[in-house]
């Protein structure tokens, strides 16, 4: 064979090849498949909702349902001890020791992390929505609403945990990240009121609910959350103002039986001004919490990790006789409540008792699938604040009113039992209200915030011989973490 | 069908296969020229490679020396070469037969060395490029060929992240440039890939590293952190069909077993830090269960290879098919892998050749149960394995982890299959000879499924599983890649040219699909199928990655002045569809040069030096791992709620995590220095280069403080880093009769210093453990460096906490910290620089001896000078997991220890990140010992066989190390989180027997 020249059509076709045009820029353009980006979001109605809904999905996270928000609230307060084997999550018995620190145990952090990434997802709908170009605007204003309501709801939880924290108010840029500083409580207050006040205005009544949309916020979540926002702060003047417009809206009322209320039939109902939404699919546990799985009774009928359990001081506490007791704790040889067994000794625990109101009637899936809804705000509590506040206004009369329109639900149809309150004597008849919030609230994890909140909190713990130090575990530390990244920005709380 | 009868079902199809290729294998002559090839002392040289000089027609020799070949014309040149030999060139001159004597020589100057687009002699390399060859590669037993350039290429560091089967070790180059997916790129057979699990060492022909920008250049955006080319074995032209066939079985154990404490030690110590009798009488426990004895194993794995290759004057051939069989260190846990192999080329006219390589790679393989490791780690020794009526012990009580030993009963299916098919096609055309023009198709397609099966069991109320469940999952990828380039080659009296122009295109793209379902019908394998599961559990799911795209120019020339002055330049365009529309292209220029002093006069004749070369070299790379969202912020579905009195969950949407759209290509310039040296005919000869390379605009995921709110950290071009170095390799070898021995040792020396950080200033910190960012990235130290306390004592008594105030409450018993800062209380601003996870020296040292038959190797490898976090020790998980025997030395009323603190579950001090969990990472290993026996050639030429080793090799034998844990050898692949040992699956020290013989 000669070595010949080749082809002059093969030497052009493969100059070509080598000389082939770029693909141009479409080839270097990709877009992510099954996916929006960021650019395309916020330009059709149905985005609006998405990005609302999103904020409520974070609201059944693992950080905001269990152990790092029992702990911070029933755990750390008298109402509770941490429960379960005593080697079990040991941790959290820092919680009952005051011991925990700004890094241990790391539930603090990731009660700061999943309530921070709630208020991202609030600034993305709160930023967004009104950048939709075409929607129907009572849509708009009730979207926004919601999304108010539910940042307010997480501000608030953060400022009575740590005190000043960073406001974030929209999605920061990048060189925003490492810049925030701790601003003080009366303007994360101002802002949670702002948010609130938008959120009354935006938010139907929960009677005009759609019914697809009950469980979603309302203008009575929003004014019953402000009432006590107010409370907390001590106005009474404004906590009584919004309490009693929660009253006079008529929307609401209690529940005939109380040990019911927590069951699944009364979810949303009469009584409920908020609550996180929960249930079991079958297929999967995306609609689920892990509330009812952590506090459900250990062993046989087993339910759940037995954590959270009522302290002695707790059940002590109540009246003789009040009905209540009973419906919050749930003991070893007791019937459950919905009749279905009896629960069995489980020799590894200590002090062996459940807490009934995160117990729940069997349901698909695993205890994984806990679908019990978990109550945020309710009408004994406005009852309740409106008492409270009317008595430090020096209106015990009205006072009375309220705290024993709750006592006697309570009682329901016993006579024996839970007597109404008479006394008008400020001071008394304070310490009648804080002690049947206690009781009426207990294990739904409010103490914790009244016992700071009414400066009960030292002397409540010292008398259980806890080592409390005052103005030190008023508030929680913030963590680590978040001082390192933030190069000395922001400034520990004092004692940590 | 199981495995084993698809292996055996594989083997045969190979054989038919291979024997239909043989039979058609025929070839066609033109001039014939044969002769014998013999050394200086007169001994016949067997596979010498013979060339006609500028053509691919060639042969090897046979079992006597002889060579037969087909040259194009009378006055063809031959060209001999031969591992440790000179090339020699020899002029046809119309000899039908020729005898050729060629001499040795240490080193290979001409040994022609692969590198990006092409192939240089190596004494006219500019740029920084190790080569290792066949015979190496296939002296470490694994599954992964990059575990053979550990201890063997100065300035690679390989290490294993863990023992598993089947997994690929870390790869370094030349230090840490980056922060984040620091691995080197590999290129097989010019397609681009960032993993070769799929390969097996029998196919390899070389691998060759691009250490210096000059090198890697011509990789552009993807050559930052180095090169690894590797070249596939190839026939030979008018070569007889070879038969090689390599096989070994062995033995692997875990390398090193850690102490821990026995059921009445851990029963003393729970007793102590509870403060109550949890058990009544602990030294009535006695040992208890050890649960590494329960999870860990002897081992068995093999490797079978056959590769049959040759080639007629139009084509070349080589086939082979491998089968690598192992079973992990833990029950359960298994990898194999059977690939099959053809390279061909055909000369279908003069100036054109076509050719392929493609292979086929099936893999199966059993992940060990979810956790094992670290459950017998933690788990209770005081509670049986398995108790005296048959049950399963309960160790959630007190440990509060998963019985192991009933994990392998219920948790133990995990499998995972692939297939992959990997190769390319290309056409070579020579319109002229100084011109080659190159277009060349690749492809990887991959797919895996995988599938995991739980049935319903009981073991206690934590370790359970009311419903059987079976997950399912399918992922599916390919990538093409289109390569078009053109060579001109030109040779004028004292000058020579190369010129490479080229455009290259790349696309990658993969799906995923899997679901599940609980309740099956049955609990044996042939249920494990979503339709055997009840339809009202089923989940699912299915999406893409974003598609990688890239799109680039490359252009290089090399030019030689007399043989003497080397000159080369190169210069790439990259486009990525990664990057933002504003950001998308990158130019990376190189320039080096090289003297080849020796050839100068004044040195030619100069007695014992062999050789000198001077080395010096510039270029620009650019690294672009980062996830392909990465500047795309997208919406994350599915974050749904629940409304409505039907509670129906209802869709939702959002950003969650911030992406950055303004990323760009990380950079980094390097210089590169070197010399090359050869003594006494090169029998000694050097290496050593000095490097500095600044990467810049590092792409890293900062970690953001967690108010921002963002689910993730967003990508950020965030600080610039700093790696210099020093490389040294050292190579004797020499021969004295029948006693052939050679030395070898090498070093790099590394300085990893962050120069400065992003916009923002701030440093970076990674890795909480316990509460605390154990790594601090900041100006003037290595990158991920540990940051944390430095333990000064422990706290004696009371007067001592007086004396040394802490912030937080202490005891006594618990650890002191240093004040730091001295201001008189101890507090989170004493934390200080721990030290870095980066060794600042690593090194090896190899030996090789042979004489007659007989031939022994030993390679040993170490690093020196990093530090590693024990932070397995430092986790205490939701009980009380059991405890390493050094907690023994606690201190207590009976020993007043001033080194370990009381024993405590846990929290501040004495589980913060703390030098007291930090301990030395230098190691020193014998990583190889090996010694062979080749028969002699009278006893197997009856059978028919031209050679026959066997061999004996062991690996990991010994390691010298001060470190507690399974291996000082802690991988990862991101850089701010390198050293930290969390519990990973053990390392193996194996021994393997082998065979191979030549047909």
């Amino acid at each position: 064979m000669k070595n010949i020249f080749p082809p002059f059509r093969l030497i052009l076709f493969v100059i070509g090849l080598l000389l082939y045009p770029s693909c141009g820029e479409d080839f270097l353009q990709v877009k992510p498949l099954g996916e929006i980006n960021a650019q395309n979001f916020f330009q059709e109605e149905k985005h609006g909702a998405w990005a609302v809904n999103a904020i409520y999905n974070q609201l059944r996270s693992w950080d905001l349902v269990s152990f790092p928000y029992l702990g911070m609230t029933d755990m750390v307060s008298d109402d509770a001890v941490k429960g379960s084997f005593p080697a079990d999550a040991e941790r959290l018995n820092a919680f009952e020791d005051f011991t925990y620190d700004s890094r241990n145990p790391e539930d603090i952090r990731q009660t700061w992390k999943g309530y921070y990434q709630g208020i991202f997802r609030a600034n993305v709908a709160i930023d967004g929505i009104p950048k939709i170009p075409k929607m129907n605007e009572s849509l708009r204003k009730k979207w926004l609403g919601e999304a108010h309501f539910l940042r307010a709801h997480f501000y608030f939880n953060l400022v009575r945990w740590f005190g000043s924290i960073p406001l974030i108010t929209r999605p920061l840029t990048q060189d925003e990240f490492y810049t925030q500083e701790r601003v003080n409580t009366g303007k994360v207050y101002d802002q949670i009121k702002s948010d609130l006040i938008i959120a009354i205005s935006n938010l139907p009544l929960k009677s005009t609910l759609e019914p697809v949309d009950l469980g979603r916020a309302t203008k009575g979540s929003a004014a019953g959350l402000l009432a006590k926002v107010y409370l907390t702060q001590s106005d009474f003047a404004n906590a009584a103002k919004w309490a009693k417009e929660v009253i006079d809206s008529k929307e609401y009322s209690l529940y005939p039986d109380y040990a019911r209320l927590f069951r699944r039939e009364g979810e949303n109902g009469v009584e409920s001004l908020f609550e996180i939404q929960a249930t079991a699919l079958e297929a999967s546990y995306a609609a689920a919490t892990p509330f009812n799985m952590v506090q459900g009774v250990r062993g046989s009928p087993n339910l759940g990790w037995g954590f959270n359990n009522p302290s002695d001081d707790l059940v002590r506490s109540y009246e003789p006789g009040d009905p209540r007791r009973d419906a919050t704790v749930l003991y070893v040889g007791e019937v459950l409540p919905d009749g279905s067994g009896v629960i069995e000794d489980n020799p590894s625990m200590e002090n062996e008792r459940y807490n009934q109101k995160a117990w729940v009637e069997s349901h698909p899936g695993l205890q994984d699938n806990g679908p019990g809804n978990i109550r945020i705000l309710r009408y004994a509590d406005i009852l309740l604040i409106a008492a409270e506040a009317l008595n430090e206004l020096n209106n015990p009369t009205e006072a009375l009113k309220h705290l024993n329109q709750v006592r006697q639900r309570a009682r329901g149809t016993r006579t024996t039992v839970l007597p109404d309150v008479v006394s008008v004597d400020k001071v008394t008849l304070r310490e009648r209200i804080w002690k049947e919030r206690r009781i009426e609230l207990a294990m739904e994890q409010q103490r914790w915030f009244d016992l700071v909140r009414t400066g009960q909190v030292e002397k409540t713990m010292k008398n259980l011989g806890k080592n409390f130090i005052k103005g030190k575990h008023d508030l929680f530390p913030i963590p680590q973490t978040e001082i390192d990244l933030s190069e000395g920005k922001m400034v520990q709380n004092p004692g940590y | 069908m199981n495995y084993k009868s698809v292996n055996k079902c594989f083997l045969r199809c190979f054989f038919v296969i291979i024997s239909i290729f043989l039979g058609c294998m025929n070839g066609f002559a033109q001039f014939r020229v044969s002769g014998k090839i013999t050394s200086e002392n007169r001994e016949t040289l067997i596979g010498v490679n013979v060339l006609v000089k500028n053509t691919n027609i060639g042969t090897l020799s046979d079992i006597e020396g002889r060579f037969s070949l087909d040259v194009p014309d009378k006055q063809s040149i031959l060209v001999f070469s031969y591992v440790g030999y000179a090339t020699k060139e020899l002029s046809v001159d119309g000899n039908s037969e020729l005898n050729v004597m060629i001499s040795e020589s240490a080193e290979l100057l001409n040994e022609i060395v692969v590198i990006g687009y092409g192939s240089q002699r190596k004494s006219d390399l500019t740029g920084v490029v190790s080569s290792i060859k066949s015979e190496e590669i296939q002296k470490f037993a694994s599954a992964n060929i990059t575990q053979a350039l550990q201890g063997k290429i100065a300035g690679v560091q390989v290490t294993s992240g863990s023992g598993r089967p089947g997994e690929a070790p870390v790869v370094r180059i030349r230090g840490t440039g980056t922060l984040n997916g620091a691995s080197p790129i590999y290129v097989v057979d010019g397609l681009i890939l960032d993993n070769i699990d799929f390969l097996n060492a029998s196919d390899i022909a070389s691998m060759e590293v691009l250490k210096d920008a000059s090198a890697a250049a011509i990789y552009g955006t993807r050559g930052a952190n180095g090169v690894i080319i590797i070249s596939t074995r190839q026939g030979t032209k008018n070569t007889k069909a070879q038969v090689r066939f390599n096989a070994w079985q062995g033995l692997q154990q875990p390398a090193k077993l850690l102490l821990l404490t026995n059921a009445s030690e851990y029963g003393t110590l729970v007793n102590e830090l509870s403060n109550k009798a949890v058990f009544a009488d602990p030294k009535s426990l006695g040992q208890g269960t050890d649960w590494q004895n329960e999870i860990y194993r002897n081992a068995a794995f093999s490797n079978y290879n056959v590769q049959i290759s040759g080639g007629s004057d139009l084509m070349t051939y080589s086939i082979s098919g491998d089968a690598f069989l192992q079973d992990g260190i833990i029950k359960s846990s298994y990898f194999n892998r059977y690939s099959l192999r053809i390279n061909n080329t055909y000369q279908v006219s003069p100036f054109i050749k076509i050719g392929h390589n493609v292979s086929y790679v099936q893999s199966a393989a059993n992940r060990e149960p979810g956790g094992i490791v670290f459950n017998a780690y933690a788990a209770d020794p005081t509670v049986p394995a398995v108790d005296s009526d048959g049950n399963f012990g309960n160790t959630s009580v007190l440990s509060n982890v998963s019985n192991p030993a009933a994990q392998f009963k219920y948790n133990a299916y995990n499998r995972s299959s692939g297939q992959q098919m990997a190769g390319n096609a290309f056409i070579d055309v020579n319109p002229f000879k100084s011109l080659t023009l190159k277009s060349s198709i690749g492809f990887n397609s991959f797919s895996n499924k995988s599938k995991s099966f739980e049935p319903e069991f009981f073991v206690n109320d934590k370790q359970r599983n009311p419903e059987s469940r079976l997950f399912v999952g399918n992922s599916q990828s390919s990538d093409w890649q289109w390569e078009n380039t053109a060579v001109f080659q030109k040779d004028l009296k004292q000058h020579r040219f190369t010129l490479l122009a080229g455009y290259t295109v790349q696309s990658r793209q993969g799906e995923f699909l899997g679901g599940s379902r609980n309740r099956l019908i049955g609990d044996t394998e042939d249920f494990y199928y979503l339709n055997a599961g009840d339809a009202q559990t089923a989940t699912n799911y299915q999406g893409a990655n974003t598609p990688e795209r890239y799109e680039s120019y490359l252009f290089r020339t090399n030019y030689a002045f007399k043989d003497k002055y080397l000159v080369t330049f190169s210069f790439r365009r990259d486009g990525s569809s990664k990057f933002g529309s504003e950001k998308r292209g990158g130019n990376f220029p190189s320039l080096a040069l090289a003297w080849r002093a020796k050839e100068e006069s004044f040195l030619k004749n100069l007695e014992g030096l062999s050789n000198l070369k001077f080395r010096a070299s510039w270029g620009i790379l650019g690294n672009d791992k980062i996830p392909t969202g990465a500047a795309i912020p997208t919406v994350t579905n599915n974050l749904s709620a629940v409304f409505g009195p039907e509670e129906a969950l209802i869709f939702g949407a959002s950003l969650i995590t911030l992406a950055n759209p303004f990323l760009q290509w990380e950079e980094s310039r390097s210089l590169n220095g070197g010399v090359d040296i050869g003594f006494f005919d090169n029998r000694l000869t050097g290496e050593f280069d000095v490097y500095h390379r600044l990467t810049s605009k590092i792409l890293v995921p900062v970690p953001i403080p967690d108010y921002v709110g963002s689910a993730g950290n967003p990508y950020v071009n965030a600080a610039d880093v700093v790696n210099k170095g020093l490389d040294i390799t050292l190579n004797f070898q020499n021969k004295e009769g029948k006693f052939n021995y050679k030395f070898s040792v090498l070093g790099s020396f590394i300085d990893n210093k962050v120069i400065s950080l992003g916009s923002t200033g701030n440093a970076l910190r990674d890795v909480v453990v316990n509460g605390d960012f154990a790594t601090l990235t900041q100006p003037g130290f290595p990158i991920g460096s540990f940051f944390g306390y430095k333990v000064a004592g422990i706290y004696q008594n009371a007067e001592e906490i007086k004396k040394y105030p802490n912030n937080n409450p202490v005891k006594p018993g618990d650890l002191r910290f240093e004040d730091i800062n001295a201001d008189g209380i101890i507090n989170a601003k004493d934390r200080t620089w721990l030290g870095s996870p980066i060794p600042t020296f690593n090194y090896g040292f190899n030996l090789e001896f042979s004489y007659g038959g007989f031939d022994f190797n030993a390679d040993f490898n170490g690093v020196y000078g990093n530090k590693i976090l024990n932070a397995k020790k430092m986790f205490r998980g939701f009980g009380i997991p059991n405890f390493e025997s050094s907690f023994l030395n606690r201190w207590n009323k009976d020993n007043p220890s001033e080194t370990d603190p009381r024993i405590t579950n846990g929290g501040y001090p004495n589980f913060v990140v703390s030098d007291y969990f930090l301990e030395d990472g230098s190691f020193f290993r014998l990583r190889t010992l090996g010694i062979g026996y080749t028969l002699p050639q009278n006893l197997i030429q009856k059978i028919g066989i031209k050679s026959l080793r066997i061999y004996a090799r062991a690996n990991n034998l010994f390691t010298w190390t001060k470190y507690s844990g399974y291996t000082p050898e802690v991988g990862s692949e991101n850089v701010l989180q390198v050293g930290i040992d969390r519990g990973i699956y053990p390392l193996a020290k194996t021994v393997v027997f082998g065979v191979s013989c030549n047909f």
